[in-house]
C-alpha cells in the first residue's frame, strides 16, 4: 500500500513539472509580449532586439497609441469593438432563428437547405472576396463605408454556422414543445419564451466566438477599407506595422498595441469560459 | 427656407435617377447634356487658345474631390505642400483634396485592384510602372509637363517613368538604391565584402543582405557583368528581354552569393527595424534615421564593397539606382485631370523635393536640388552617389522577374541550391533562371 | 451500405424528375380547369387570390413581379444582355479624357445576379399558380379560404420557419452563393493582370486554365500544384493528428487525480485561444526568426554557433509551423477532452484496474476508443478546417521559403489556400486563384465525404450507451 501511495505521489511531482514546463513554454510569448511593449521606441530603439527584458522600462509606445496627432490607433480600437459588439448581436439572432427553425421544424426543402449549406462552406472563402468588394462597393459599403460593409458581410453569412446551437437545441426536449402547443401556444411564442430562456449557455457562447471573430479578420477587412485608413480595424492597422517597411521601428508599438487588444478579448474569454467549453464540447461531439 | 427646399428637391432627383434603375435613362440624359457642355468648352478653349495666358484664368475647373495616396511618414508634409498649391491655385479652389497614407506597395496593389476607387494620384516605386500601364492606372504626362519633367529631372528618373516611348509618371526622388550600413567598432574597412564577413564573424555580429529580394541580387550579377534588361511597348507589356545569366560572370556571381549565405554572420534582410544584433546592412537611404538609431555614435555608410570572384578577378558590387514616382490615374472628366497634373507636377517639383529632402530627408530626382549644398553634405546620400556610379538605373521588369528571384534567392539560403555544387549544375539553375525570364517576355 | 446508399441517389433521381413532372402536369391542370381569375393570374401575379380577398398573398405576389420587372429594366437586363460576351466596348480616349467601356466583371458579376432574378422570377410564378389552384379546391370543396389575419399570423406559427429563415437565406443568398457561382464562372475566363476591369475586357476561355493547372510542361504548372496539394494534405493530418493527441495528453496530465489547480493550468493554456492570432502568431514569428529571440539566446548561451534557420530552410520551416501549431492548437483539444473524459464511466477503470491493467493498457483499450469514437466528427472537421487553416501558415510564414523548382510564387510551406490567396491579392491572378478554389472544394468534398462514411459514430450511432 505503501509503495503504490509513493509510486502515485512520485507521478503526481513528474505531473506537476510537466505542467509547469507546458505553462512556461504556453506563455512565454505573452510575457515577451509584455516585456517588448514596454521598451520605449524614443530613448531605446523600436526595432527588433535579441535581448528580452528592456533596459529601460518606459510607458512611451502606450503613449504613442493613446496619441491621435500620431496614430489613428485609438480609432481603429473603436471600429473594431463596434463591428466586434454589432457582429456578436446580430449572429447570434440569426444563428438562434436558424437553429430554432432547423432543429424544431420539419418543412419542405430542410434537408436540402442544410446539405447545400454544408457544400457552400468547402469552398474557400477568400476567392469570392474581390466580389464581394464589388457588391459592397455598389452599395457604397467600401472605404469609408467600410465598418458597416464588414457588418454586413460577416452578419449576412453567419446563418450557415448554425452547427452548434443547432445541437443545444436538439438536446431540449421536444415533449415540452409539444406540451405548449397544445396549450394554445403558437411557434413564436415557445421560441422566445420558452427555448430562449432555457438556452443562456448557447446564446453566451455564440455571442462569445462571434466578438472575438473580428479582432483577427485581417484579410477581408483591410481589402474593404481599401486604403481608407480611417476605416482599419485594429488588424488591418497594426499588422502595416510588422509587414511594411515604411514603419521602420514600430515592433515595439505593435507589441504595446497587440497588448490592448489582447486584454478585453482575455478578460471577456475568462470570465466565459465555462460557457465556451459547453460549447466547444457540444459542437464537437454533435459534429 | 429656400435652401431647405432646393435640398429636398436634390434628395427627391437623386432618389429618383435610383429609382430609374441605378440611375440608367436619367444619367444618360446628364452624359448628353454634359458632352454638349464639352463640346461648347472645347470651342470655346480652341478659342482662348490663341489669347494665350488670359484664357488661365478664366478657366472654370468646376468642383470635385482629389484623392493622393503617400507613404505614412510623408502625410503631413504632403498636406502641407497641398496648401501650399492651393494658395498658389485659386481657380482651383472647387476642389477638394484629401491625402491618404498608403505606402507605395500597397498602392499599386490596390489601383490594380479596383483603378476607379483608388486615388487620383499615387506615389508609387518604379518597379511597378509597368503593371500599372498594363492595367489601365496611369495616365500619360502631359505634353507641357512632361517636357519639364524630362528636361529637370536626371536622366535615370525620367527612363524610369518611361514605358515604351512614353512618359507616364512623375519622378520624385533619385535615391531608391542602396550601398552599406555599418558600425565602424566592427567593420574596420568597408571596402571588401571578405572583409566586412570576416569582421562580422569575429565580432559575432550580423550581416545583412536581402538576397532573397530581386532587387538587391542584381548587386552580385550586375557586379560581374551579367545583364538582365526588358523592354516594353506603349502599353506597357514586355517585348523583350536581354539576359546574359547563364554564363560564366553569372556562375561567379552565383558562387559568391552562395559563400555569403553560407556565413554564419549572414541574415537575409534589409530592414533595420528587423535587424538585431547588427554590424553592416546594405540597405538604402529611407533607413538612414533607423540605421543612425541602431548604430549611434557608431554610424557610418558606404558605397557596397567589392569581392573577389571564383575566377580570382575583383568584382565591384552594382545593383539598382531607383526611383520613386507619383502617378496620376485616368480621368473622366477633362477638367479633374488638368487639376490632378498641376498638382502632380507640383508635388514633383524642384522646389517641393528640396522641401521633401528637409522634411523626411528622401534623395531628390530634380538636377537642381542634387546640386544644392544640403542634399550634397547628407552622409548617406553621398554613400548613394558613390555607388549609383556603379549601378545601372533600373528600367522595367515584370512582376514576375521579382517573385522569381525570391525564389532563387530563398533556394540559396536554404541550402536548396548547394553552396559546394559543381558549375555545371549552377550553370542548369541560371539557365533555368534565364529560360524562365525570357518566357515573362512576349 | 454502399449499394443502399446507391440505390438512394438513384430513388433521389428518380423523384426528382417525378416530382417535376407532376409540376409540369399541374401547371397544366390549373390553366385548363382554372376559372379567369386564375387563368389572368398566369401573367398577373397574385390576381386571383387578389380577386378571392387574399390580399396579403395576392399583394406580395404582385408586388415581387413588379419587383423583378423593374429590376431586369432598370438594372439586371443591361448586364444580363452582355453575359455571352463579357463585353465588346472598349475603354478609349477622348483628348485627354478617358472614357470606360465595357466593364466585363461588373457584367459577369451582376449578369449571374440577374440570372439568379430570373430564376427566383420562375420560382414565384410557379408559387403564385399553386396558391391559385389551392384557393379553388379549397373553394370547391366548398370550403372557406383563410382570412388574411390568419394568413399573417401562420408566419408566427405554422409558418414561423419562413419569418426565421427569410433573412439569413437572403443574406447567405446575395453574400455566398452569388460570389462563388462568380468565382466558378472566372475559372473559365482569362480574367487576370492583362485583362483587368475596366481598362480592359475579359472574355470566355473554356477549359484553357484547368489544362494549364495539370500542364507539367514549360509554363504549366502542374508539378507546383502536386506539391503544394501533397504538402497540404500532410500538413493537415500532422496538424489534426498532433494537435489530438497531444492535447488528450495534457487534458489527461489535468485531470489526473490529486492534481490541484486544474482551472489555473487551463486557463494559462486558454491564452492561446483568447489573444487574437495576429497579435501571437506574428510575435512567434518574429521569435523565431534567424535573428530572433530564440535564436539570440541559443547563440549568446553558447549552445549553438550559428543560428537554427527556422523560417528559411524548407524542411525546418514545415517542422516549426507544426510545432506552432500545437502550441495554438492543444487548448482546443484540452477542453473538449477535459469534459469528455469525465463522461467515461469510471467503474470502467476499476475493474480493468482489478483485472491488473498498467495505465498504458487503460488508455490503449478504455480511453482512446472512446474518444475516438465520440470526436470522430470532430476529427474530421479539424482536418478540413486544417486543409484551410490560412491563419497559421500565413501569419508564420507566408508561404515561405520559395523555391526554384515552384512555380507562380509557390513556397515550401505554402498551402492552396495560402497559394490561392497570393495569387489574388498579389498577383490579381484570379483565373488561375478560381480554379484552384475549385481544387481546394473538390479536395475537401472528397475527403469528408470518404471519411464521414468510415465514421464508427455514424455507421452505428447506439454503440456505446
Amino acid at each position: 500500500m505503501k509503495s503504490y501511495k509513493a509510486k502515485r505521489n512520485l507521478s503526481n511531482v513528474l505531473t506537476y513539472i510537466l505542467l509547469v514546463i507546458i505553462s512556461i513554454i504556453w506563455l512565454f510569448p505573452f510575457v515577451g509580449l509584455v516585456l517588448q511593449s514596454f521598451r520605449s521606441y524614443a530613448t531605446e530603439y523600436g526595432g527588433m532586439v535579441d535581448y528580452l527584458i528592456p533596459k529601460q522600462f518606459s510607458l512611451d509606445n502606450y503613449k504613442f497609441l493613446f496619441d491621435s496627432a500620431q496614430t489613428n490607433y485609438v480609432l481603429w480600437y473603436r471600429n473594431t469593438i463596434t463591428i466586434a459588439i454589432c457582429v456578436a448581436v446580430l449572429q447570434t439572432l440569426i444563428q438562434l432563428c436558424v437553429s430554432y427553425a432547423l432543429s424544431r421544424m420539419r418543412f419542405t426543402g430542410r434537408t436540402f437547405l442544410m446539405r447545400f449549406w454544408l457544400i457552400l462552406g468547402m469552398f474557400p472563402g477568400f476567392l469570392t472576396m474581390i466580389c464581394l468588394y464589388f457588391l459592397l462597393k455598389q452599395f457604397g459599403l467600401t472605404q469609408a463605408g467600410a465598418i458597416p460593409g464588414l457588418i454586413l458581410v460577416t452578419v449576412a453569412s453567419c446563418g450557415m454556422g448554425y452547427y452548434v446551437c443547432k445541437g443545444y437545441f436538439d438536446t431540449i426536449p421536444k415533449a415540452l414543445d409539444e406540451a405548449a402547443r397544445i396549450d394554445g401556444a403558437t411557434r413564436a411564442r415557445i421560441f422566445f419564451t420558452m427555448i430562449l430562456p432555457m438556452s443562456k449557455p448557447i446564446v453566451i457562447y455564440t455571442a462569445l466566438v462571434a466578438f472575438m471573430a473580428p479582432w483577427c479578420d485581417y484579410v477581408f477587412a483591410s481589402y474593404v477599407a481599401f486604403g481608407h485608413d480611417t476605416s482599419y480595424n485594429v488588424a488591418v492597422g497594426m499588422t502595416r506595422w510588422v509587414w511594411t517597411n515604411d514603419y521602420q521601428g514600430y515592433f515595439t508599438r505593435f507589441c504595446a498595441g497587440g497588448v490592448l487588444v489582447a486584454i478585453p478579448v482575455t478578460l471577456l474569454f475568462m470570465f466565459l469560459q465555462k460557457y465556451y467549453v459547453e460549447g466547444v464540447t457540444g459542437g464537437a461531439v454533435k459534429g | 427656407m429656400k435652401k431647405k427646399l432646393v435640398s429636398v428637391m436634390l434628395t427627391a432627383a437623386m432618389g429618383m435617377s435610383l429609382l430609374a434603375g441605378c440611375g440608367n435613362s436619367a444619367a444618360e440624359v446628364a452624359e448628353t447634356a454634359t458632352e454638349v457642355a464639352e463640346t461648347a468648352t472645347e470651342v470655346a478653349e480652341t478659342a482662348t487658345e490663341t489669347a494665350a495666358e488670359v484664357a488661365e484664368e478664366i478657366t472654370d475647373y468646376g468642383t470635385g474631390e482629389v484623392k493622393v495616396w503617400v507613404a505614412d511618414n510623408v502625410v503631413d508634409f504632403t498636406n502641407e505642400q497641398i496648401a501650399k498649391f492651393q494658395e498658389a491655385h485659386p481657380e482651383m479652389s472647387g476642389y477638394t483634396f484629401t491625402v491618404e497614407p498608403v505606402g507605395e506597395g500597397d498602392a499599386a496593389g490596390n489601383m490594380i485592384t479596383d483603378v476607379e476607387a483608388g486615388a487620383d494620384i499615387y506615389a508609387f516605386a518604379q518597379d511597378q510602372i509597368a503593371r500599372l500601364v498594363t492595367a489601365g492606372a496611369l495616365e500619360v504626362v502631359e505634353d507641357a509637363n512632361a517636357e519639364v519633367v524630362k528636361s529637370e529631372n536626371d536622366a535615370g528618373a525620367v527612363a524610369a517613368a518611361t514605358v515604351g516611348g512614353t512618359l507616364y509618371a512623375y519622378p520624385i526622388t533619385s535615391d531608391n538604391g542602396y550601398f552599406l550600413y555599418y558600425d565602424k567598432s566592427v567593420v574596420k574597412d568597408p571596402s571588401t565584402l571578405e572583409g566586412i564577413i570576416a569582421d562580422c564573424e569575429a565580432a559575432g555580429k550580423n550581416f545583412y543582405f536581402e538576397l532573397n529580394s530581386g532587387w538587391y541580387q542584381t548587386a552580385f550579377f550586375f557586379g560581374t557583368g551579367a545583364e538582365l534588361t526588358y523592354e516594353t511597348n506603349d502599353e506597357g507589356n514586355f517585348t523583350t528581354c536581354n539576359s546574359s545569366y547563364a554564363s560564366d560572370k553569372g556562375v561567379v556571381a552565383l558562387k559568391k552569393m552562395l559563400e555569403v549565405a553560407s556565413s554564419k554572420s549572414f541574415q537575409n534582410g534589409s530592414s533595420v527595424s528587423n535587424a538585431t544584433n547588427c554590424a553592416a546592412i546594405v540597405d538604402g537611404t529611407w533607413d538612414a534615421q533607423a540605421a543612425k538609431d541602431m548604430f549611434g555614435d557608431n554610424y557610418a555608410c558606404a558605397k557596397l564593397p567589392t569581392f573577389e570572384g571564383a575566377d580570382g578577378k575583383t568584382y565591384q558590387m552594382s545593383g539598382f539606382g531607383g526611383f520613386k514616382l507619383l502617378g496620376v490615374k485616368p480621368q473622366e472628366d477633362d477638367m479633374k485631370l488638368a487639376v490632378c497634373d498641376a498638382l502632380a507636377a507640383y508635388l514633383s517639383g524642384e522646389e517641393v523635393q528640396m522641401a521633401r529632402y528637409d522634411a523626411v530627408l528622401w534623395g531628390p530626382s530634380n538636377l537642381k536640388a542634387q546640386q544644392s549644398d544640403a542634399v550634397k553634405a547628407d552622409e548617406a546620400l553621398s554613400a548613394l552617389a558613390d555607388q549609383l556610379q556603379y549601378t545601372i538605373p533600373q528600367g522595367q521588369y515584370p512582376g514576375d522577374y521579382w517573385s522569381l528571384a525570391t525564389s532563387l534567392g530563398d533556394s540559396i539560403i536554404s541550402g536548396e541550391v548547394k553552396a559546394d555544387a559543381d558549375d555545371a549544375t549552377l550553370m542548369q539553375v541560371l539557365t533555368d533562371f534565364q529560360t524562365t525570364c525570357e518566357s515573362y517576355a512576349k | 451500405m454502399a449499394q443502399s446508399a446507391d440505390s438512394n441517389k438513384k430513388n433521389a433521381i428518380a423523384n426528382f424528375f417525378k416530382a417535376l413532372g407532376n409540376g409540369f402536369k399541374e401547371i397544366g391542370t390549373t390553366f385548363v380547369e382554372g376559372d379567369f381569375k386564375t387563368k389572368i393570374s398566369f401573367l398577373i401575379f397574385g390576381f386571383g387570390p387578389l380577386l378571392r380577398g387574399q390580399i396579403l398573398i395576392g399583394a406580395a405576389l404582385l408586388a415581387l413581379e413588379v419587383l423583378f420587372f423593374w429590376f431586369m429594366a432598370g438594372f439586371g437586363w443591361k448586364y444580363l444582355s452582355k453575359i455571352g460576351t463579357l463585353g465588346t466596348v472598349a475603354t478609349k480616349k477622348v483628348g485627354r479624357k478617358t472614357v470606360y467601356g465595357d466593364n466585363s466583371f461588373l457584367i459577369l458579376l451582376f449578369g449571374v445576379l440577374a440570372l439568379f432574378a430570373v430564376l427566383a422570377f420562375v420560382v414565384i410564378w410557379y408559387i403564385n399558380i399553386r396558391e391559385n389552384r389551392k384557393e379553388e379546391l379549397l373553394l370547391k370543396s366548398g370550403k372557406k379560404l383563410p382570412t388574411n389575419n390568419e394568413v399573417f399570423m401562420s408566419l408566427f406559427d405554422k409558418n414561423f420557419h419562413k419569418t426565421l429563415l427569410a433573412l439569413p437565406v437572403t443574406g447567405i443568398f446575395v453574400f455566398t452563393v452569388l460570389p462563388i457561382v462568380f468565382m466558378i464562372l472566372v475559372a473559365f475566363t482569362n480574367y487576370d493582370k492583362n485583362h483587368q476591369s475596366p481598362s480592359n475586357l475579359f472574355t470566355w476561355v473554356g477549359l484553357e486554365n484547368f489544362k494549364n493547372l495539370v500542364s507539367f510542361s514549360g509554363a504549366g504548372i502542374g508539378s507546383t500544384f502536386t506539391h503544394v496539394l501533397l504538402w497540404t494534405l500532410v500538413w493537415a493530418f500532422l496538424a489534426t493528428f498532433t494537435n489530438y493527441f497531444l492535447g488528450l495528453g495534457v487534458a489527461m496530465l489535468i485531470n489526473k487525480k490529486g492534481i490541484k489547480f486544474k482551472k489555473l493550468w487551463r486557463t494559462i493554456l486558454v491564452m492561446t485561444i483568447a489573444v487574437p492570432q495576429f497579435v501571437s502568431l506574428l510575435y512567434v514569428m518574429k521569435m523565431f526568426a534567424n535573428d530572433g529571440l530564440i535564436n539570440g539566446y541559443l547563440i549568446k548561451w553558447g549552445l549553438i554557433k550559428t543560428y537554427i534557420p527556422f523560417w528559411t530552410d524548407p524542411v525546418l520551416a514545415r517542422i516549426t509551423v507544426v510545432v506552432v501549431n500545437i502550441w495554438i492548437g492543444i487548448p482546443y483539444m484540452v477542453l473538449i477532452a477535459t469534459g469528455l473524459l469525465m463522461n467515461i464511466p469510471e467503474d470502467l477503470y476499476e475493474s480493468a484496474r482489478i483485472d491488473g491493467a498498467n495505465p498504458w493498457q487503460m488508455f490503449k483499450s478504455i480511453t482512446l476508443p472512446y474518444m475516438l469514437f465520440v470526436t470522430g466528427p470532430f476529427l474530421l472537421t479539424q482536418y478540413t478546417g486544417n486543409l484551410n487553416n490560412f491563419n497559421v501558415i500565413y501569419l508564420l510564414t507566408q508561404g515561405k521559403p520559395q523555391s526554384v523548382n515552384l512555380a507562380e510564387k509557390a513556397g515550401n510551406t505554402d498551402l492552396l489556400i495560402t497559394w490561392l490567396y497570393k495569387m489574388t491579392v498579389n498577383d490579381t491572378n484570379y483565373r488561375m486563384a478560381a480554379v484552384l478554389g475549385i481544387m481546394v472544394f473538390v479536395v475537401t468534398a472528397v475527403i469528408s465525404l470518404v471519411v464521414y462514411n468510415m465514421l464508427p459514430s455514424v455507421k452505428d450511432e447506439e454503440g456505446f450507451q
